[in-house]
């Protein structure tokens, strides 16, 4: 279905700025240009350094997650990434991270494409049975496609050696978590809710394995539990791919862990001093005196104190 | 309520502002570089006006905006694509970017894909332009059985009528490298590699040493192979270009390339916004037109001729700007597309039947890049550590050697043509690596055993090397562009729909360069060299595609399998032939070489067609340019 109002407002706002310059109109910013450059950019610096600190002082509450969610997404992150000697998921913030990911972009599907026709995937996976759909107006009259017509149009699989012997199925077989693996008629934000809610239902299954809420499985169990979302073993999902799910689970909680703290999880950037990760500290963030072009050709690892966007901005608008 | 707005005639319209846009800009837009004469030019492209202070020097370190956000390409509701493995299936969006990257976003805005790419170059030498012909007089009648459904054809011209155009290309990009890398590597001349009449213009980048244990190993028995410092366009030194632009050198910072698409925060990364397009705004004829979505060709039913071009701006308006001469430098499939949907050139019609297709345009697409799975090569150096954080930038610090590559050992019995470039030692650090895993995460990515596997990942005692090699992807009938039937952009026009599997040359190719690899790894001294995940024949190969896509509308040398012809002008008729539009991009490669970079192969291209346009303009009636 197309989100037609969605489409219009996307139209406008793929682009602000006037649609035509003429050569001496546009600055471009060489060696000579620099220092008024430099000046635009020190106070977008400061204008975004301003929005960041609002946005790190606003980490705390949830945004979009409810209340039963929030329980049990807690519960989930943490069996991801357990905390042990060294913090984890919960240190981190990572539900903080996945709330706002889910109230912005992420969750609206902003940057994806959400047309239909929506072809779900096959469950069973060995479901044959062709598909017939009718093309889009646009393709039929089309006065230069050789063959367009309005009737629908069939897809049989098969290989081009074969057609229709089954050796390849009616659509590509795509890796869980590649860019057409996704199909289904949902936004983020709904996809997270129906699967949580199902994870949840499997859980709690009288007839099933573990028999109450997840949060209140050993870590044992809840572990095992998300092994069997990769492994497709519920059924409470209906339409959606449990590996799906389990995807975003899993891909999330580590972004949560390792993105910047800007997006709420990270927090104190835990997730970068245990992985040693640099952040934006080229070696003397801090005073440190390392020199990039060094560190890239050493045959010994150095440590560096992890440095955050925030920081890194404020520091060139030197108002650190 | 949107308007229709009719824009002054130009002599030159442009259609896309990207990598090869920006050579045709420079050179038709100066005088002094067409007899005098000041042709207008036009250039348009969807996207911004990207600039690396404003837009790049503080925000682009930002793996999370980068990489799922993808806040410099091209956003999906605005337009995807579809793909199949077969003519038979019913191809499936491509509804998100991943993390990391699997789908490459391609340009958006001035620069275009090369705003964030990673900048590997290397030319294509003389086998590249004559695969068919090399093959079929060295290994005579094998070719339908290494390629069924075989469309790989001779490109119009050889190597050393394309070398001039490297030479001005290399420079005004100002490519790093040195030829003569190696003791063993002597001067250039035209039949061994590097085929050179000059060297590059800038000297490579700093080696790292597992870059130069690679190169003494190789370079000993029983290798006796020929390594040089792997080329780039990551400017090592401050440079002025043939137009007087200055370019920024390299600060070495990372972020640069890696498994996500990072923009380079001093111009340093070459492209069009900061070599070309500097080079004609200086020109008071140019005009760039940007934010604008091109959706329509008009043609004139009499002539043939293109006689405008039709975009959206940002309010939806309709412009139409007419010209005397186009050029098509809108990349890939959407250079295609935009032919298919308005008329322009023979539309490529499969059948099953190989000898029974006709049509050119979307016709003999290969795929020029490593896939999401292939056999892999991999082994431990411990010896050598380093910094896996961001340090260095995406296409430096490696050693390669082009003797697996070509025809440049004997191929009898083999089963495969070509090969495969093989390079070991970037720096370790060219991006944030956070993501590799976080997006390859798999049911192994749970729990305290898979947490400890991260601890330190980025201060690395041992080096890993790992090396995926493959043998060229060949045209085939099978493999080709066309619209698609059920999917549309955001202005209602069909999506481009790509049909693509592996053709059996690649992965062949691959399970025997994997064996070489594997003695040079072990020759390096690395411990637990294995070959891994090999490819066979029939495996899923379709969610790593976008950015290498080479061949889907052709030069060549007839125009019953080629768009463009020695000039990179159309002659491919639908009624009448559209001779005033020419194109170049690694999508009018003729055929896939295993050459790293499909870009540098196309920048040679660019020159040429420049060069026809100018005579084109110079016609007293319109028809090909001799
Ligand atoms: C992540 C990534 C890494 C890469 N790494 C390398 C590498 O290491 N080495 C290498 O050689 N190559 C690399 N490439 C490929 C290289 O960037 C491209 O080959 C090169 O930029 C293509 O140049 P082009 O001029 O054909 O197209 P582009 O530079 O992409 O320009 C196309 C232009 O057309 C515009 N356009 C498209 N459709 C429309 C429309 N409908 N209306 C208006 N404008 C339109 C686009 O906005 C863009 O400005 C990489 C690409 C990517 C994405
Ligand atoms: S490492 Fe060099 S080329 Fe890469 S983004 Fe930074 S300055 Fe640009």
């Amino acid at each position: 279905m197309v989100d037609q109002t969605r489409r219009e407002f996307l139209k406008l706002g793929l682009a602000a700025a006037a649609s035509a310059v003429t050569a001496s109109a546009i600055e471009i910013p060489m060696f000579g240009s620099q220092n008024s450059s430099m000046q635009t950019q020190l106070n977008n610096a400061n204008t975004q350094v301003a929005n960041l600190k609002n946005r790190v002082n606003t980490i705390v509450g949830f945004i979009s997650l409810n209340i039963t969610e929030q329980s049990l997404l807690e519960k989930i992150v943490e069996t991801i990434i357990p905390t042990d000697a060294d913090p984890g998921a919960k240190e981190a913030g990572v539900i903080y991270f996945i709330d706002r990911a889910l109230a912005g972009d992420y969750g609206q599907s902003a940057n994806m494409f959400m047309d239909g026709p929506h072809i779900l995937p096959r469950i069973p996976a060995s479901t044959t049975a062709p598909l017939s759909i009718n093309p889009t107006l646009s393709w039929a009259t089309n006065p230069y496609i050789p063959g367009a017509s309005t009737s629908p149009i069939s897809y049989i699989g098969g290989s081009v050696v074969t057609p229709g012997s089954g050796t390849q199925g009616i659509t590509a077989t795509p890796r869980v978590g590649s860019g057409i693996n996704y199909q289904y008629p949902l936004n983020m934000r709904e996809f997270w809710r129906i699967g949580l809610d199902a994870l949840q239902k499997y859980a709690k299954d009288p007839n099933g394995a573990y028999k109450g809420p997840f949060e209140s499985l050993s870590s044992t169990n809840q572990l095992t539990l998300l092994q069997d979302l990769w492994g497709d073993k519920p059924t409470s999902f209906n339409n959606i791919r449990p590996s799906d799910f389990a995807y975003e689970l899993t891909f999330m909680t580590w972004a949560g862990f390792l993105m910047d703290p800007i997006y709420g999880g990270n927090q104190n950037m835990v997730g970068w001093t245990y992985t040693g990760f640099n952040g934006v500290n080229f070696g003397n963030f801090y005073g440190e005196g390392k020199d990039q072009k060094a560190l890239m050709v050493a045959t010994t690892p150095t440590r560096l104190k992890p440095a955050s966007l925030a920081q890194y901005q404020q520091q060139a608008s030197g108002s650190a | 309520m949107p308007t229709t707005i009719t824009e002054t005639p130009a002599d030159v319209v442009i259609l896309g502002v990207g990598y090869m846009s920006g050579v045709i800009a420079a050179e038709l837009s100066d005088p002094l570089l067409n007899n005098g004469k000041a042709y207008s030019v036009v250039a348009i492209t969807k996207g911004p006006y990207w600039d690396y202070v404003n837009d790049f020097s503080t925000t682009k370190y930002d793996e999370w905006g980068v990489g799922l956000g993808r806040k410099y390409d091209s956003p999906l509701p605005l337009q995807s694509t579809t793909i199949r493995n077969t003519p038979y299936q019913f191809a499936l969006p491509v509804r998100r970017y991943t993390m990391p990257i699997q789908y490459h976003a391609l340009g958006h805005g001035v620069g275009g894909a090369a705003q964030h790419y990673g900048g590997t170059m290397g030319r294509q030498g003389p086998w590249g332009y004559q695969m068919l012909s090399q093959t079929n007089t060295r290994y005579p009648g094998t070719i339908d059985t290494i390629n069924p459904h075989n469309d790989l054809q001779d490109w119009p011209l050889q190597y050393y009528q394309y070398e001039p155009y490297y030479v001005q290309w290399e420079n005004a990009h100002g490519l790093c490298g040195n030829y003569n890398g190696s003791t063993d590597n002597p001067g250039s001349d035209s039949s061994g590699y590097p085929w050179m009449s000059q060297n590059y213009r800038l000297p490579p980048h700093p080696l790292t040493p597992a870059a130069q244990l690679f190169q003494s190993t190789v370079q000993s028995a029983p290798f006796n192979y020929h390594p040089f410092p792997h080329v780039n366009a990551l400017a090592s030194q401050p440079y002025v270009n043939q137009y007087g632009v200055p370019v920024n050198p390299c600060v070495y910072d990372g972020y640069c390339g890696g498994l996500c698409d990072y923009a380079c925060e001093t111009g340093a990364k070459a492209n069009a916004a900061y070599r070309t397009i500097p080079a004609a705004m200086k020109n008071g004829n140019f005009t760039l037109v940007v934010n604008s979505f091109i959706f329509r060709l008009d043609t004139d039913p009499t002539s043939g001729l293109v006689t405008a071009a039709r975009y959206y701006d940002p309010q939806g308006n309709v412009h139409i700007q007419q010209g005397k001469v186009f050029f098509n430098g809108m990349w890939g499939y959407n250079m295609i597309r935009i032919m298919l949907l308005s008329g322009v050139g023979a539309p490529y019609v499969w059948k099953s039947d190989p000898t029974m297709v006709s049509g050119t345009v979307g016709r003999g697409m290969t795929n020029g890049y490593s896939p999401y799975r292939g056999t892999n090569v991999s082994g431990t150096l411990s010896n050598i550590g380093g910094n896996a954080y961001p340090a260095g930038n995406a296409g430096g610090g490696s050693v390669d050697i082009y003797d697996l590559m070509d025809d440049n050992f004997d191929h009898k019995n083999l089963g495969f043509i070509g090969g495969s470039q093989i390079g070991v030692g970037g720096y370790p650090g060219g991006g944030p690596g956070n993501i590799t895993f976080a997006g390859g995460v798999s049911s192994a990515s749970m729990g305290g055993t898979f947490k400890a596997t991260q601890k330190d990942k980025y201060l690395q005692t041992k080096t890993v090397l790992s090396s995926t090699p493959f043998a060229p992807d060949l045209p085939t009938t099978d493999n080709y562009v066309d619209l698609d039937p059920h999917y549309t952009d955001i202005y209602g026009d069909p999506l481009a729909r790509l049909t693509y599997d592996w053709t059996p040359n690649m992965y062949v190719g691959a399970t025997y360069l994997a064996t070489k690899v594997k003695d040079i790894f072990t020759a390096m001294g690395a411990s637990n060299v294995t070959v891994s995940n090999t490819v066979l024949p029939g495996a899923v190969h379709n969610d790593w595609w976008g950015h290498h896509l080479r061949g889907g509308c052709r030069i060549g040398t007839d125009p019953t399998w080629s768009v463009w012809d020695k000039w990179n002008q159309c002659w491919s008729p639908t009624v009448k032939t559209p001779f005033n539009i020419f194109g170049a991009g690694e999508i009018t490669n003729t055929s896939g070489d295993t050459v790293p970079s499909g870009t540098h192969v196309a920048g040679p291209q660019s020159y040429r067609a420049a060069e026809g346009i100018k005579q084109y303009l110079g016609l007293m009636t319109p028809g090909l340019v001799p």
